[in-house]
């Protein structure tokens, strides 16, 4: 509802006060007057007509002809006409002419509906400055008009590289919620991360990092029922029961890993993370898992990305092949640019579990459940220190 | 919808001669495509003055209001409908005039 009312106000503003407000109505109304027969034309004609008064009050259009075109009732949208309105509102949010991190932002509010604070702990950023950056970035789109539209088949390469990223970060959040008593796999994030990625699948059937995304979405999410446990607590990959794997979902996700194989094209990184994924999702038992493949696609990957966190998760990796001695020394070398970020302090707890080092590991995991953001990870973590004795 | 297209410079000289003839096609595309409003190149920033005039008396300073490395060596006012089509076009006159550009909207 936003997407459209952003596309008839171009005014990312305007449009969520209105769709807000409109909530706010029904919820005060309903009760009393009944549920009317068409809930989502309701909303929609209510928003709209607060988005006018707004404007109105406001006096921001000038313009005659175009306050008449806005008083004039759309008929209800059939559903392509709501997947382009989405799409167009992602491409907007994530629009060249903003930076990364704005666009990251932005879209997780516009898009994905994440609070302020959920997207600030998303980030390690503060809440403030997240609140300002969207802010200043909805302003930007204003005032430099910045169009509401899918861009032109020959700049859509480009922008879908930096929609992916967003999209990635969205999925991502919702497969491992931040915030302490959050629901930590917020299914209706991964869900909606991998609509809109198929979206854009749908839109560039033919590209390796679109189809890697989805891939790796879909090879993910597949682990969703395993990942938790009945006692709420955090269900890591070596422990999860395969069994409760979604097939289908991995059945799907093998077959766009292959498929990129065999285009032959050098893998960006998303298909190598689909790779990897593919290759856990492979392994009828954990003790099957081809950890050889593992690090040689993580090699890959590091040349690719240089950030730390794939070094520490191909650290993680190396401790299956060559023990955790070797791989502690390589965790340990990212220290100064991980310190805050609590799966360093998790993959060093665990190694130092193996080697026997249990006080230096209870540190560890100390420090892991101070910086965790999740409930359900917290209780692992305790229960692992705990176990130390 | 008019944009500032400010032409950003380092460097002590003015243009070349083969910078001149890409500067006169691109303004010569503009024209002809409706974007063109104005555009100008600007003398060295020693040669501007700068007047303060918010109190008693006029305070008038030698030189520009900004010292710096990077200064602004002029600028096209272009007509566009949105930003992409003012992005398109500036990036053209980026290569155009060999310099960084910085593309700004008018009120």
């Amino acid at each position: 509802m936003v997407a459209s009312l952003t596309r008839r106000f171009a005014d990312l503003d305007i449009a969520e006060e209105a769709a807000a407000e409109a909530f706010a109505t029904a919820v005060e109304r309903w009760p009393a007057d009944g549920v009317p027969p068409n809930p989502g034309a309701w909303l929609t004609t209510t928003a709209n007509r607060k988005a006018i008064d707004r404007i109105r009050r406001e006096n921001k259009r000038g313009d005659k002809q175009q306050e008449a075109q806005l008083l004039y009732d759309d008929p209800p949208e059939p559903l392509g006409a709501i997947d382009d309105e989405r799409l167009r509102l992602i491409f907007t949010c994530c629009h060249p002419a903003l930076a990364m991190e704005t666009r990251v932002a932005l879209t997780l509010r516009m898009v994905a509906g994440l609070t302020v604070p959920e997207i600030a702990r998303a980030f390690l950023v503060q809440e403030t400055a997240m609140g300002r950056r969207i802010t200043r970035a909805k302003a930007k789109i204003k005032a430099a008009r910045i169009p509401y539209r899918v861009p032109s088949a020959e700049d859509l390469p480009v922008r879908v590289s930096g929609v992916l990223a967003v999209l990635f970060l969205v999925f991502n959040e919702g497969y491992l919620a931040t915030g302490p008593d959050t629901d930590p796999v917020r299914h209706d994030l991964t869900a909606e991360a991998i609509r809109l990625t198929r979206l854009i699948r749908a839109l560039m059937p033919d590209d390796g990092e679109v189809a890697g995304l989805l891939a790796l979405m879909l090879l993910t999410e597949a682990r969703r029922a395993a990942r938790v446990s009945a006692s709420g607590e955090l269900v890591r990959l070596d422990e999860q029961d395969r069994g409760a794997w979604d097939a289908a979902l991995i059945a799907e996700g093998h077959r766009l890993v292959r498929e990129r194989l065999a285009a032959r094209v050098a893998p960006g990184r998303y298909q190598i993370l689909a790779a990897i994924s593919a290759v856990h999702t492979s392994a009828r038992d954990v003790r099957d898992t081809d950890w050889s493949q593992v690090v040689a696609l993580y090699d890959q990957l590091v040349q690719l990305d240089p950030s730390p966190i794939i070094a520490l998760n191909r650290a993680i990796a190396v401790a299956e092949l060559d023990g955790p001695e070797v791989a502690l020394a390589a965790v340990d070398r990212l220290e100064h640019r991980l310190a805050g970020y609590h799966a360093y302090h998790v993959a060093r707890a665990d190694l130092l579990r193996r080697l026997g080092r249990s006080q230096k590991s209870r540190a560890a995991y100390d420090k892991a459940i101070e910086l965790a953001g999740n409930t359900a990870e917290t209780a692992y973590l305790t229960r692992r220190r705990d176990q130390l004795g | 919808m008019q944009y500032l297209v400010s032409v950003i410079d380092d460097t002590a000289g003015l243009a070349t001669p083969e910078e001149e003839a890409a500067i006169d096609v691109f303004n010569d595309r503009l024209k002809a495509e409706g974007h063109w409003v104005f555009a100008g190149g600007l003398a060295a920033p020693s040669s501007a003055t700068v007047i303060d005039n918010r109190g008693e008396e006029a305070m008038f300073t030698d030189g520009p209001f900004l010292e710096s490395k990077e200064y602004l060596a002029g600028f096209w006012i272009i007509e566009a409908a949105d930003l992409d089509v003012a992005l398109k076009l500036a990036s053209e006159g980026s290569k155009a005039c060999n310099r960084k550009i910085e593309v700004r909207p008018f009120l």
